[in-house]
């Protein structure tokens, strides 16, 4: 029963720094049309600039959070703006730059931070454990849950209750139809990619109290949202959700009951799906 | 023509001026460019430096690669991120046969390395042809990686404790093959004439392939596919077909680099090495088949000189050389030698051009 519960909620933390980052992908692809490899990349950034702040200044945790976040809310705002903006429905020169710009951005980390893994570093505050009827778990997974949550709970509002959601929805099933009634769907974009890759950010500085930050997890981070992304379909945080939590737990269990595996299980999760349902568990139809 | 000239001139040209004539017309004629880069390639290497030799010889066997991506990618208009895999298969193939079996012959290594990512290619293309667009491109992705970490897993795959605290992955001290010819052992020179030797077989092959009647099918997949199956062509067949001869030639570009490179290990898998033949086609022109050539002669020189001066920023020049290949070169910058040479044609007395 230890063994269980302690699982579930190691997989249900990573599961849940993986839906951050997922759902911000998979929203920019959704409405979009935008395949942005540089998400992972952006992840990884904001994740050092927190590091920076929390570590080299001293400053609250929170706010290391937001200025993570805002950093690569930033980056991700000039990709956008500088360049993706020119290359509208162009996927393979989309693939190409935001390729580049994983080189680009890891080099540029690894020339600022140095090759060091950087160790997390949590809030003496909120660290130590928790006493969940019996079983003691560090409290840090159990906030990183929680944030989890919160966010999944304002992004799904945000999706379905909301004017923005409603335009963004729209927008996907029909771009032109959307401009036609007189939205700029240009700031929209913005706007979506700006959000996404904030979360982006504030998911590196969450994930960092997990697994650090180091120079490969640009391309790592990108590779789970990806997996995730191909799970629980295209441009829904429902999806996003699904495929997070689901991918998340089993790849716990599956580190726990078949190490040697470890490496595969994922994919395994992946080619099963994409078997069974092509267009993800939850997926939408994306043009 | 000539009279033309003669003509227009209004006296016999002498023998000098008609030899210098004519050499003119050859060399700024429609195979020019083709002429001069046989010349170079062919008397270069050998009065130039080694690492420069070595150099050549990578961006014949990346020319390869790219060229056999941009059969799926340029004609096909299939993105795939997962070629490395059949470019690692090729590589892995040699090497293990090497480290394994102690086999360096040519002839039983360069077979098997194009069956192996052949056979690879057969088994995947059912799953990943099953989606198009950006799905496609998402799955080869992520097969990509699978077959990184399998590699980086394996045990047979990779020789643990070699130097560095944490263990080389991957196979090292791949030596040259062994052509089987008395009298033969290949050093850098021979090497790279071998490498040069495959090039040409391979350049020569891709070009009956996209000029037969098969290729001009997949240009017609690519440009509209419910229209080519209104025309009954099976498209299905013809995609999976393409992606089978497309991961032969990465195969073989894998196995020369394994030869070229003595070090195969589990990132020539990854998408890092996908991403290299992608970056080559669309700088060098991805419509036209000696585009990625012209790409590979780019990034490799660019990669050859950033590795003497910085090669800490190679990445960060790579990633810059993406960004502004797609911002600035779309086209490919074969296209615009081509324009080029087009007009210097037309400057220097060759009309017909």
């Amino acid at each position: 029963m230890e063994f269980f519960a302690t699982n579930l909620l190691n997989g249900l933390s990573f599961g849940m720094v993986l839906f951050l980052i997922a759902s911000g992908l998979s929203i920019i692809i959704g409405v979009m049309g935008i395949i942005n490899l540089s998400h992972g990349a952006l992840y990884m950034f904001g994740a050092y600039v927190g590091w920076t702040v929390a570590k080299q200044y001293g400053l609250n945790f929170w706010f290391a959070v937001l200025s993570g976040a805002l950093a690569a809310g930033l980056v991700g705002l000039f990709i956008e703006r500088g360049f993706l903006r020119r290359l509208y429905k162009q996927m393979n020169e989309q693939v190409l730059l935001t390729f580049g710009f994983v080189y680009i951005i890891t080099n540029i980390c690894l020339w600022v931070w140095g090759g060091v893994a950087k160790v997390p570093f949590w809030d003496p505050a909120l660290s130590g454990s928790f006493d969940l009827a019996g079983l003691l778990y560090p409290k840090t997974r159990i906030i990183v849950i929680c944030i989890g949550v919160v966010l999944a709970v304002f992004l799904w509002w945000l999706q379905d209750k909301t004017r923005v959601g409603a335009i963004v929805r729209a927008g996907m099933d029909d771009k032109e139809m959307v401009t036609a009634l007189g939205i700029n769907m240009g700031r929209v974009s913005m706007l979506i990619f700006f959000l996404a890759a904030f979360i982006a950010g504030f998911a590196g500085v969450v994930g960092a109290q997990l697994w650090g930050v180091y120079t490969y997890q640009g391309l790592q981070t990108l590779l789970f949202a990806l997996i995730i992304i191909i799970v629980g379909g295209i441009g829904s945080i429902q999806g996003a959700l699904t495929g997070a939590l689901l991918i998340g737990v089993i790849d716990a269990f599956g580190k726990a009951l078949f190490p040697d595996l470890a490496m595969f299980t994922m994919y395994i999760v992946m080619i099963v799906i994409l078997i069974v349902k092509p267009s993800g568990l939850l997926g939408r139809k994306v043009q | 023509m000539e009279k033309d000239r003669i003509q227009r001139i209004g006296r016999l040209p002498n023998e000098v001026e008609r030899v210098s004539h004519l050499t003119s017309r050859i060399l700024l004629g429609r195979f020019g460019p083709l002429i001069i880069a046989v010349i170079l390639l062919l008397t270069l290497p050998p009065f130039v430096p080694m690492d420069i030799r070595l150099m050549m010889a990578k961006f014949l066997i990346f020319a390869i690669f790219a060229m056999g991506f941009n059969l799926v990618f340029g004609y096909l208009g299939l993105l795939s991120l997962g070629h490395g895999v059949y470019f690692g298969a090729g590589g892995y193939t040699v090497a293990l046969l090497q480290y394994h079996l102690h086999i360096d012959s040519f002839w039983i290594a360069m077979p098997l390395a194009i069956l192996v990512p052949v056979v690879l290619a057969a088994l995947l293309g059912p799953i990943v042809l099953r989606s198009t667009g950006m799905y496609f491109l998402l799955l080869t992705f992520a097969i990509g990686e699978l077959f990184y970490s399998i590699s980086w897993q394996a045990r047979f795959m990779s020789v643990i404790g070699v130097g560095g605290e944490r263990g080389v992955r991957g196979i090292p001290s791949v030596i040259y093959p062994d052509l089987n010819i008395p009298g033969l052992a290949l050093d850098t020179t021979s090497f790279y004439y071998f490498i040069l030797v495959g090039f040409v077989i391979c350049y020569i092959l891709l070009y009956r392939i996209t000029n037969s009647p098969f290729g001009h099918a997949l240009v017609g997949i690519r440009e509209g596919e419910p229209r080519m199956q209104a025309l009954g062509f099976n498209t299905w067949r013809y995609k999976y077909i393409a992606l089978i001869i497309s991961a032969a030639f990465s195969g073989v570009a894998g196995a020369m680099f394994a030869w070229h490179n003595t070090i195969i290990d589990p990132s020539h898998f990854a998408v890092g090495t996908s991403f290299l033949p992608m970056v080559m086609s669309i700088i060098g022109g991805s419509k036209v088949l000696f585009g990625p050539v012209i790409g590979a002669v780019i990034v490799i020189f660019v990669e050859y000189f950033a590795s003497i001066h910085m090669r800490l920023r190679w990445p960060l020049i790579l990633g810059s050389i993406f960004v502004v290949a797609v911002m600035f070169a779309r086209a490919g910058v074969g296209v615009y030698l081509e324009r080029l040479w087009k007009k210097v044609g037309v400057r220097y007395g060759n009309t017909k051009s």
